[in-house]
């Protein structure tokens, strides 16, 4: 009984482990040459077994996708935030792919402590919220928890510095449009960001908050998406509704994005190496911004 | 449930902007310094902040001892400082006269709903017990303030935010996590 128990086990550590490398082969995304390369997770910070799959799943992926970067969508640590805990929730799960040189730039969810920002390894450099720019890609990375006079001047102002003539990326945790039961789309947040990425030009929004994964239909004219299962995951939650273009609800995920020239191809993985959704969007000549 | 493995092509045309152009970005106008109520309440701010500025301020770290460190010396300066400080020295009372008269315009407007459904989303805080210069305890989720309410309120520095836990409208010292003042049942 033993010998036969002992067989299924290896047996099924062998098929696993054939499932992880054939899986790895799935990578759909391009990998051109000069290429922006990123990830995105949220709502991950939990510090359980599961964080630890999507991670490892991250670095297989990365060997054959090699993104210099990742969007921390918020609830980047959940619950405490001791050394020790953010260790446990950050630096032990994505250890291979800092060590590998990929850095993270981080959002603040509601779940995360407003002093992550002075955490060096979350890129904020102190401040609540920020923008930083790879290659032709504007990235503009807000605090939802507060979209304060002072935040949305400071966005106006960069978007505007940013001109008309590269990508322009926003995220932040709340997503402003989501088919997510448990919170659904931050109504109140769209009527004041909305306009501005409108005004402006902004064409891709990522997000977390909902613990799934959705990719909504296109929103006046802007592609929005919510990975907040990278760690937690609200199975079966997201509701029919017609704002999805894809969604995915069961089991956890990340997100990869390849920016090269006009055109964004996204691909986004399951923990277990299955490929959720994918595609391109093309960005069709600059876009001019309203007067 | 809406899976899909197969890949697909969006063209995102150029689509003129003017025509999917939404209202334009909220006119941004921050509360009257003229009330004397908000007066007030930055005069009291402003003295804080000088308590505030006087422990050094927090550098990026790799090591989160440091940042542990530096929240709890400065935590521990303002509770030294304020040993005798109680609810209403900054939200005096003509102070929160004038946070709750906003506040209720804000809740009985027309984006009254969307504004609580903003803190619903935010996974609100319900039946905490609050203190001066207590601490905002750190395993508990922030309520999203909803920004159509910042709107009306006087701007604050980067120092200090407005937090909502329960019904109570507080200030908030971010860096050291202490409750600096708050008014009680505040929100609807």
């Amino acid at each position: 009984m033993r010998t036969i128990r002992r067989r299924t086990f290896l047996l099924a550590a062998l098929l696993n482990r054939y499932a992880w490398s054939l899986r790895a082969q799935d990578v759909i995304l391009p990998n051109k040459s000069g290429s922006v390369r990123f990830a995105a997770i949220g709502d991950m910070g939990t510090g359980e077994p599961l964080q630890y799959e999507v991670a490892r799943r991250m670095l297989q992926f990365h060997q054959q996708f090699p993104f210099t970067f990742v969007l921390a969508l918020g609830d980047n640590i959940y619950g405490g935030k001791s050394p020790a805990e953010l260790q446990k929730k950050f630096e032990i799960p994505y250890k291979p792919l800092l060590d590998a040189g990929v850095q993270f730039y981080a959002v603040l969810g509601n779940h995360d402590d407003s002093n992550e920002r002075f955490y060096k390894f979350f890129n904020m450099n102190g401040q609540q919220y920020y923008s930083y720019k790879k290659n032709n890609v504007h990235f503009f990375a807000l605090d939802s928890n507060y979209l304060d006079p002072k935040q949305l001047m400071w966005l106006e102002k960069e978007l505007a510095a940013a001109g008309t003539n590269d990508w322009k990326i926003c995220y932040f945790h709340h997503p402003l449009y989501s088919s997510g039961a448990f919170h659904g789309s931050s109504a109140e947040l769209r009527t004041v960001l909305e306009p501005l990425f409108l005004k402006y030009g902004v064409q891709v929004v990522f997000a977390g908050h909902e613990h799934v994964y959705e990719r909504v239909k296109p929103q006046k004219g802007i592609y929005y998406f919510t990975e907040g299962a990278s760690g937690q995951l609200r199975a079966n939650n997201l509701k029919k509704t017609n704002l999805t273009a894809v969604g995915f609800d069961k089991d956890h995920s990340f997100l990869t994005v390849e920016i090269s020239g006009d055109d964004l191809f996204f691909q986004a993985v399951s923990r277990t190496g299955m490929t959720v959704d994918s595609g391109t969007i093309r960005r069709a000549g600059a876009v001019q911004a309203a007067a | 449930m809406f899976l899909r493995t197969t890949v697909l092509l969006i063209v995102l045309v150029g689509v003129p902007r003017a025509s999917i152009m939404a209202a334009d970005p909220p006119k941004i106008t921050p509360a009257s310094p003229d009330s004397p109520g908000f007066r007030e309440f930055s005069e009291r701010l402003q003295e804080y902040l000088k308590l505030q500025k006087s422990v050094p301020r927090l550098r990026t770290t790799k090591k989160r001892e440091e940042i542990i460190a530096r929240r709890q010396a400065l935590a521990q300066k303002i509770r030294e400082t304020r040993a005798n400080a109680k609810q209403g020295d900054i939200f005096t009372p003509a102070a929160s006269d004038e946070f709750r008269r906003v506040i209720r315009s804000v809740f009985q407007g027309p984006k009254g709903a969307s504004v609580r459904k903003t803190i619903r989303q935010g996974e609100p805080l319900q039946d905490r017990h609050l203190t001066i210069n207590g601490d905002y305890p750190e395993r508990l989720p922030v309520t999203t303030v909803p920004p159509t309410l910042l709107l009306r309120l006087p701007q604050l520095p980067s120092e200090v935010a407005y937090r909502i836990v329960g019904h109570d409208f507080v200030l908030q010292d971010i860096e050291a996590r202490v409750v600096v003042d708050f008014i009680p049942g505040a929100l609807p």
